[in-house]
């Protein structure tokens, strides 16, 4: 009798430690974020794309906002006659011109220019608000926004790559994009163009490619994850 | 040759006057600088230009519209002129391109010469204006609660399913009396519900919608009337309350009416003090039988009973010549002191007499006429026994009524008629327990008095009481008797007014301990005094 009783208890502390011995092991398993960095959740394409049309929203906004500033304090005639042509450093950047050609255009490419843009407009904007802290009238209304504008435009990058990533995870998007994600590369085949850039073209084209982001974005969603809001 | 000079002269001033005429009568100029440009695109895929036409001097004037987009060198015409109605240019999707700047110019052209007009830059981003929203419809519903549902529709041609075009709604009412709108925002659905309307109000309704934060024109006015809830149900609340009120009031006028019967029931009178037994309204009418009668009203006394069973205590009894006797030898009779009503008490006591004059009777054989004198009796007053002739009287005696009186009343003392008197002319003294102590000696001169007269009994039939200063009040006598008793020495006699006492027994040594007016008397025969 004690003999079967003591195979019994060995048996169901054997059973027990199984039971919650394996649980610790669980928790190494393989984690919930793919691409983790500190506390991420999950998220869907849709949510991520959502996220990054936002942002670009938002900086369109406050290009927009810039630019009307910049117009009435140092341009205010609207006699536009004598205007300079609008040589933006990013003209070399194919671009569809409209949604017809934005829908025509492969994934891959499509991404590839949004990229391409974001990437070109880092480094003139924060030059461009280096240069603002000279003009004093302008600093009291426009300097955080320049420097917001900057910012942004690295966070919209940033989480544009990761859009990208997600899709190129989920097969979506082949894996061609990904030579163009360092700046460097791009920037060893770009031109210096905007530095020749005065100002207020400057404003003028950056607000012109905020809404270019923005638009082409929108379209990539509605194509890849075509859900509510499209 | 004057004359060649005088025409080549007159040639210059003769054309500019025929010009002049000829000018005058025609009036017709090259046309006007068209005016007012303008250009905007309702669905970002699109855009149409307008303009309008200045005069056009006269001469059949025709319109055309060159663009020229960013990098171009040429100018191109409209593609088309008669889609977005007359003097304007409609660019299909062929024709538009986003994100380029656009030159526009039109240019105004009759026989006798062009104008153009100034020249309008844009971007098509910056000329995206949607129209305004379509069939919108305003329903009213009043069944629950009442409510405007607004229904509308998109304008047409707006693709928002690509993504290229985010549309945001807006819709302001107000009651047409009013002057403020209030706005309310539907982001991309075509269809809204207002609940806070008020009834019998007309109601104005607008819409719009934007494309990229650019908005539309307010669309035209719908108007709306919300009627009146139907007048039944008032009707039926009204009869409802008037109803229920009618039975309030009555009560109401009920209440006020009879308010001092209410207000004794609410709070009742506090009764005043009043003592058991007094009749206040008596006393206050000031009477003196009133106010005995009201004292006394109900006093109820409590029942007196006479004491039966009172001490009994024992008297000596001793003759002259046996005054030594012992205790023993004496003849102790043993009466209850009180005395009632009670015929059958005195039948008791008469029959107690009886025995004891029987008793005394054969004792007294011994001694035979003196100790008749000296036979004393316990009884107080109680009837003296001394021979069989006073037997009767005394039986008579003891009938006499007595008549108690109260507990610690009087006692009447019954009349004793013919009562032979003891002889108290040898008391010494009435000591403490009553009893008489006979003195040895003699008294002469009483004594003398009293052997001399001899006859002269001791007669106790007057006395009416016994006071304490060993006085006996004696009644008045219808003889003249009276005069003759007068006490010497130790009694005093007092001749009292006639009264209808008696007298029991004689008190010659009464043992009456408790009772008042039974007390001892001193008594000295009456000396012979006629």
């Amino acid at each position: 009798m004690p003999g079967n009783i003591r195979s019994v208890s060995v048996v169901l502390v054997a059973l027990l430690c199984l039971v919650f011995c394996s649980q610790p092991t669980s928790l190494d398993a393989a984690p919930l974020c793919t691409n983790a960095e500190a506390g991420c959740h999950v998220l869907s394409l849709a949510n991520l794309f959502d996220r990054v049309i936002q942002h670009s929203a938002r900086m369109h906004g406050i290009s927009n906002d810039l630019h009307s500033e910049f117009e009435l304090y140092f341009l205010p005639s609207k006699n536009q006659i004598g205007r300079v042509s609008r040589n933006c450093h990013t003209s070399n950047i194919l671009t569809p011109n409209g949604k017809e050609n934005a829908q025509r255009m492969a994934r891959e490419e499509l991404t590839e220019v949004i990229l391409k843009l974001l990437v070109a407009w880092r480094d003139p904007l924060w030059h461009f608000h280096q240069s603002m802290t000279h003009f004093h009238d302008f600093i009291d209304f426009s300097s955080n926004k320049s420097l917001k504008m900057s910012d942004m435009v690295h966070e919209l990058r940033k989480g544009v790559q990761k859009v990208v990533e997600k899709m190129q995870m989920l097969g979506i998007l082949s894996n061609s994009v990904s030579s163009l994600m360092s700046p460097e590369a791009f920037l060893a085949s770009g031109s210096a163009e905007w530095r020749l850039m005065k100002d207020y073209e400057l404003l003028y084209c950056f607000r012109r490619d905020s809404n270019k982001v923005q638009n082409y974005l929108k379209i990539l969603k509605c194509r890849i994850v075509p859900e509510d809001g499209c | 040759m004057a004359c060649a000079r005088m025409v080549k002269h007159l040639r210059l001033p003769l054309l500019l006057l025929l010009l002049a005429l000829a000018a005058e009568c025609n009036s017709m100029s090259p046309p006007e600088k068209p005016d007012k440009l303008g250009c905007r695109s309702p669905d970002k895929e699109t855009f149409f230009c307008w303009w309008t036409p200045g005069s056009d001097g006269g001469l059949p004037t025709v319109h055309h519209l060159y663009y020229k987009t960013e990098g171009q060198e040429n100018m191109h015409q409209c593609p088309d002129y008669h889609k977005a109605g007359s003097n304007s240019c409609f660019f299909s999707k062929t024709y538009t391109s986003i994100w380029v700047e656009y030159t526009v110019i039109v240019e105004a052209s009759n026989a006798l010469g062009n104008t153009s007009s100034d020249p309008l830059t844009f971007d098509l981003m910056n000329i995206v204006k949607p129209f305004a929203p379509e069939n919108v419809t305003v329903v009213v519903n009043i069944e629950d609660s009442p409510h405007l549902t607004i229904q509308w529709h998109t304008p047409s041609n707006i693709d928002t399913k690509s993504g290229w075009v985010t549309l945001k709604n807006q819709l302001r009412v107000k009651p047409d009396k009013s002057k403020i709108w209030k706005n309310y925002a539907s982001e991309t659905q075509t269809h809204f519900t207002i609940y806070s309307i008020d009834l019998g109000v007309v109601y104005m309704v607008e819409v719009r919608c934007a494309i990229d934060n650019s908005w539309s024109e307010w669309s035209n006015t719908t108007f709306v009337k919300v009627p009146n809830f139907p007048h039944k149900d008032n009707s039926f609340w009204i009869l409802v309350f008037s109803l229920c009120l009618i039975p309030l009031l009555a009560a109401m006028i009920i209440l006020i009416l009879k308010r001092k019967t209410v207000k004794k029931y609410i709070l009742p009178p506090v009764p005043g003090p009043k003592i058991r037994g007094v009749d206040v309204q008596l006393l206050k009418s000031g009477q003196s039988e009133d106010v005995i009668n009201a004292m006394l009203l109900n006093q109820r006394f409590p029942v007196m009973i006479p004491w039966k069973d009172q001490k009994e205590d024992y008297l000596i009894v001793s003759d002259k010549e046996t005054s030594y006797l012992p205790l023993e030898k004496q003849k102790i009779f043993i009466l209850p002191l009180a005395m009632t009503l009670d015929s059958e008490v005195q039948s008791k006591e008469t029959s107690e007499v009886d025995h004891f004059l029987k008793d005394s009777k054969s004792s007294s054989e011994e001694s035979s006429d003196k100790t008749e004198s000296s036979q004393l009796l316990t009884k107080c007053p109680s009837a003296n026994v001394l021979n069989d002739e006073k037997a009767n009287q005394l039986k008579g005696v003891t009938e006499k009524i007595i008549q108690p009186f109260g507990i610690g009343g009087y006692v009447d003392i019954t009349r004793h008629e013919h009562m032979q008197e003891a002889d108290y002319s040898r008391v010494n003294e009435v000591n403490g327990d009553n009893i008489l102590i006979m003195k040895k000696e003699n008294v002469p001169h009483t004594l003398d008095t009293q052997g001399q007269e001899g006859s002269v009994p001791d007669n106790y039939s007057m006395v009416k009481e016994v006071n304490s200063d060993n006085m006996v009040f004696l009644e008045k006598h219808s003889d003249s008797v009276d005069a003759s008793f007068k006490a010497k020495g130790y009694i005093d006699w007092v001749i009292q007014k006639p009264k209808n006492l008696h007298m029991t027994g004689h008190s010659e040594i009464g043992v009456c301990p408790q009772l008042v007016g039974c007390e001892y008397v001193d008594t000295v025969p009456p000396p012979a005094v006629i």
